[in-house]
């Protein structure tokens, strides 16, 4: 990553050697991701690869396609630090969904005993 | 796009004065100020009526619509108040009101003034009209966009207004418009009343969208030179900062518009639990109401600090203006409203303490609320440490701050008791909340609002507006307000519960009758008194006493205009450059007890100004 | 970005970088033009948008006591007989991205002036836009033939419906309004409206390929939405 940050500084905008590259990684991870529904992995293993693709995916195109990998830390920083109000939101709904489903399935099924 | 950016400035720094100091002695120059970054902003001048008052490219006329169609909508909320108040204090007295009136009554008053009224006079209002002025610059970044959101708030006011004339008249739901009862048979306006607060809501969002990204962008893209974040006055940081949560929070109330809005037209049931009516199941089913009320409030609590953080902003430079001292701790200002900004998302569900939520989010969440109460407290300090040995003058935007400053206090201790679950659980729905949230977010930010209308008032009118007549206005506002708000505690203690139509023949009424029939006349007194105001307005815009050039001898850049009031493109040939923050008043060894913003380093040499 | 010069301002690299940013005069996004700005905040409130109905989505699913379909089979094509999962989707998402691709080299080349090759791509990212729409709009009518609806659907838990219509249907909301934008703006470039700095139409301002990377800034995002949907709604 250096040595292509370092190369970019010579020219004036990027190469296009760069995108094309990030345009093929695209290709190849959402092969993958749809490989995990191919191969059928089931339980944990199957979350985490599908979240790992994700991020990665995710990543890429905002670091490169959205250049974010060049902008200064302020406008990262300001972008990134918001996602953790969504971050507590997506934790707390887990415990909330849990907790909905424990209540239905205890009042509606067991008969709230 | 490195090239082009390099070209502009180029130019830039060869034009105007920029390139003398550039290049002069910059060393031994201790009035040196950066060079320009970014071209002159190239403004869209308006010719016919149409385009200079009705669709405007001003944010100074876009803030003045913005705020007299608040203050449209406010009045109605205000009258809705006296027909509730009417109800409780004299039941049966009037003889149309209905359980389903009162109950639409309420849910209105209550969504008009947080969301129509408060919000859109705050950030629409005073957020247009100041931060080009104050950040010093010629006007919103995006001005055509500024426009198209002031018509989107008229076009979602205009839809709200509407629903008290369909058939089924607005939504009865309260205004936290919880289903599954918001869109059910029932309730009243469960049918178009409903569904129009959900258009008009959705309107409001994505109009306001529009102009929160121009007053975010403004602030902080196009300041003028030397103006500093640091250098910002408290009133552009308390409104950005609100302006911040308002974009982060308003996509919350989007998405639970959209999703009602499909329950009720498509039948889909994101909210909707299986339901049993006179008998019948629904067609409703699996839906989870608790979900929409933890959507609403990821937005709701932050909008009491999009209300919150613009008043709190705002009576800082009035309270340092008129105490003719600087705001004690400015930075500790700054971070605390940015703290409580970041804070206040992480509070939400102590809305919901008996909600049936999962009960382990109470700790949480109770925490949280508690945390956010240690920076509004070092404000509320701040505040009083400025006013400390400050040649304070007592006129009535003072008067209006100090009223603040008490019924904020008041509604902020309140909130410590309610913050609180195993305190909130006995309190939960009962008056003690409503007198809660009245004085913390109704009556304090109000009073901030009156307060910045008399001191900004000159500036865009050029008059004065009457003392004697915004006295009055004051203290009838401050001891009726006190007068209904202050019972309302105790109704709240003895029990008597909170959108009640009526309490008929229940063992609350021995003792809370005459408190309710003193409440409602307060209420009609302070309701009446808010048009002296409107009254004041009107004299002092036909006899009022010319105000001149900086009336309050005031320091930020909004009151050193070339011309007042200011026109479009608001500081005539040449931006000013900023040296210091707006808060240089009682400087020892200065001529006058004010500094303005403009005045560079070498002119007041002598003095013992502040380094910012 | 890294080359840029500003006068009389040291542009340092890093947190260091962001310190000085921040506590400088006039712009805190350093070289940033505001329309740029201005673009990523709205993305930026944007993503809460989808984050809530993707949050909404997962509360749902997660306290629902009825079996949720299983989405690879719900999604699956018959292909010569032959039902083969997600392939549709699959085919979407190699659109999609294929659409980013030449959207961030229609920036590249904006940036370079070059106005053939810009307007090319521009062009050619819409017609991938019209194409993915498309395909959902076939999506859709497959999945309504099949009887699933918004309200109900034969394979399980009804939120299943629910939620797959709205929240592919906010997305590709986002799609079709980034679809007529990018044909405007191929329109602009071929015009060389942006070479000239000639006035927009509504606003007045003067045009200037930098509206090419905040356009481009909103189609990856549309793309980033899409990576998020596809691993949450088809693959989860």
């Amino acid at each position: 990553m250096e040595e292509i940050k370092k190369k970019e500084e010579q020219t004036s905008t990027h190469k296009i050697g760069i995108y094309l590259w990030i345009w093929g990684l695209l290709f190849v991870l959402s092969f993958f991701s749809y490989m995990v529904d191919w191969y059928n992995f089931q339980g944990l293993l199957r979350w985490s690869l599908i979240l790992f693709f994700m991020f990665l995916k995710a990543g890429l195109i905002m670091a490169f396609f959205m250049h974010l990998f060049w902008e200064r830390y302020a406008l990262v920083n300001v972008l990134l630090w918001p996602m953790t109000a969504i971050a507590c939101f997506v934790a707390l709904m887990v415990a909330e969904g849990k907790y909905t489903l424990f209540t239905r399935l205890f009042y509606f099924f067991v008969g709230g005993q | 796009m490195s090239d082009e950016i390099d070209n502009k400035q180029s130019i830039l720094a060869q034009s105007s004065e920029t390139m003398n100091e550039y290049s002069g002695s910059k060393a031994a120059d201790v009035d040196y100020v950066r060079p320009a970054e970014v071209p002159d902003q190239d403004l869209y001048h308006g010719h016919s009526f149409i385009t200079k008052w009705v669709f405007c490219q001003d944010a100074k006329v876009i803030g003045v619509q913005y705020f007299l169609t608040a203050v449209f909508t406010g009045i109605v909320g205000l009258i809705l108040s006296w027909l509730m108040r009417l109800q409780l204090g004299f039941p049966g007295l009037a003889g149309f009101m209905t359980a389903e009136h009162y109950y639409q009554f309420v849910t209105m008053h209550g969504m008009i003034m947080v969301v129509y009224f408060l919000t859109a006079l705050f950030l629409g209002g005073f957020g247009n009209y100041l931060i080009p002025l104050m950040v010093g610059a010629r006007d919103m970044v995006f001005p055509y966009v500024n426009m198209i959101s002031y018509w989107m708030f008229f076009v979602a006011v205009a839809v709200l207004m509407a629903s008290f004339f369909v058939p089924g008249g607005p939504t009865g739901s309260g205004w936290t418009l919880y289903p599954p009862q918001a869109i059910l048979e029932g309730t009243p306006g469960s049918g178009m009343g409903i569904l129009l607060m959900l258009i008009s809501l959705s309107l409001f969002v994505i109009g306001f969208t529009m102009g929160g990204l121009n007053y975010l962008i403004t602030v902080l893209q196009a300041r003028t030179r030397g103006m500093t974040l640091m250098r910002l006055p408290l009133t552009v940081w308390g409104i950005f900062t609100a302006t911040v949560l308002a974009m982060l929070a308003f996509p919350a109330l989007l998405v639970s518009s959209i999703m009602m809005t499909l329950d009720k037209v498509l039948g889909t049931s994101f909210f909707m639990p299986t339901i049993l009516k006179a008998g019948e199941v629904l067609e409703y089913g699996g839906g989870s109401p608790i979900l929409f009320q933890h959507l609403f409030w990821f937005f709701g609590h932050p909008e009491v600090y999009i209300v919150a953080l613009p008043a709190f902003g705002i009576v800082s430079d009035l309270i340092s203006v008129h105490a003719r001292k600087n705001i004690f701790g400015y930075r500790m200002m700054v971070w605390a409203i940015v703290g409580i900004g970041a804070l206040s998302f992480f509070v939400w569900a102590h809305h919901m303490y008996v909600s049936g939520m999962n009960p382990w989010f109470g700790f949480f969440f109770a925490t949280t609320t508690l945390i956010i109460a240690v920076p509004t407290a070092m404000k509320v300090y701040n505040w009083i440490i400025t006013l400390w040995r400050g040649n304070i003058r007592i006129n009535t935007v003072m008067l209006w701050c100090l009223g603040f400053i008490v019924t904020f206090v008041n509604g902020g201790i309140t909130g410590i008791f309610l913050g609180n679950v195993s305190v909130d659980v006995p309190l939960s729905d009962t008056y003690f909340v409503v007198a809660h949230f009245h004085m913390v977010m109704g009556i304090a930010p109000l009073m901030v609002i009156m307060g910045a209308v008399y001191h900004w008032f000159p500036l865009v009118a050029g008059r004065i507006l009457d003392e004697g007549l915004g006295k009055w206005h004051f203290w009838i506002t401050f001891l009726g307000a006190y007068s209904i708000y202050f019972p309302m505690h105790y109704l709240g203690f003895i029990g008597v519960p909170r959108r009640y139509f009526e309490m008929y023949d229940s063992p609350y009424m021995t003792s809370a009758i005459g408190m309710n029939e003193f409440i409602s006349l307060a209420a009609f007194i302070v309701g009446a008194a808010q048009f002296i105001l409107i009254y004041n307005i009107i004299k002092t815009l036909k006899t009022g006493k010319p105000a001149g050039k900086n009336p309050w001898k005031a320091n930020s850049l909004e009151w050193h205009t070339s011309t007042v009031p200011p026109e479009h493109g608001n500081f005539g040939d040449r931006l000013p450059v900023v040296h210091r923050w707006p808060y240089d008043f009682s400087v020892p060894g200065a001529k006058e007890d004010f500094i303005p913003q403009t005045t560079p380093p070498s002119e007041v040499a002598h003095t013992e100004v502040e380094k910012t | 970005m890294s080359e840029q010069k500003i006068a009389d301002y040291d542009l340092k690299p890093g947190f260091k970088g962001m310190a000085t940013d921040t506590g400088s005069d006039q712009t805190m996004f350093k070289g940033v033009h505001w329309g740029k700005a201005m673009m990523w905040i709205f993305l930026l409130s944007d993503t809460f948008v989808f984050s809530c109905f993707l949050i909404s989505y997962m509360k749902g699913r997660a306290s629902t006591p009825i079996e949720w379909p299983y989405p690879s089979e719900v999604f699956a094509l018959e292909v010569f007989g032959v039902s083969v999962p997600l392939l549709l989707i699959a085919i979407m998402t190699f659109v999609l991205i294929t659409s980013s691709g030449t959207m961030a080299l229609a920036v590249k080349y904006g940036y370079e002036k070059n106005r053939k090759m810009c307007g090319w791509l521009v062009l050619a990212t819409a017609i991938g836009g019209l194409t993915f729409v498309g395909m959902q709009a076939f999506e859709w009518s497959k999945l309504i033939h099949e009887g699933v609806r918004p309200w109900e659907n034969p394979f399980g838990a009804a939120q299943f419906g629910s939620f797959f219509f709205m929240i592919t249907g906010f997305h590709g909301t986002h799609v079709s309004i980034g679809v007529i934008f990018l044909f405007i703006y191929a329109y602009k470039v071929f015009a060389g409206h942006y070479d000239t700095g000639k006035r927009g139409w509504f606003t007045s301002m003067k045009g200037d390929y930098v509206e090419i990377e905040i356009l481009g800034l909103y189609w990856h995002f549309v793309d980033l939405v899409w990576v998020f949907i596809f691993a949450f709604f088809y693959l989860w």
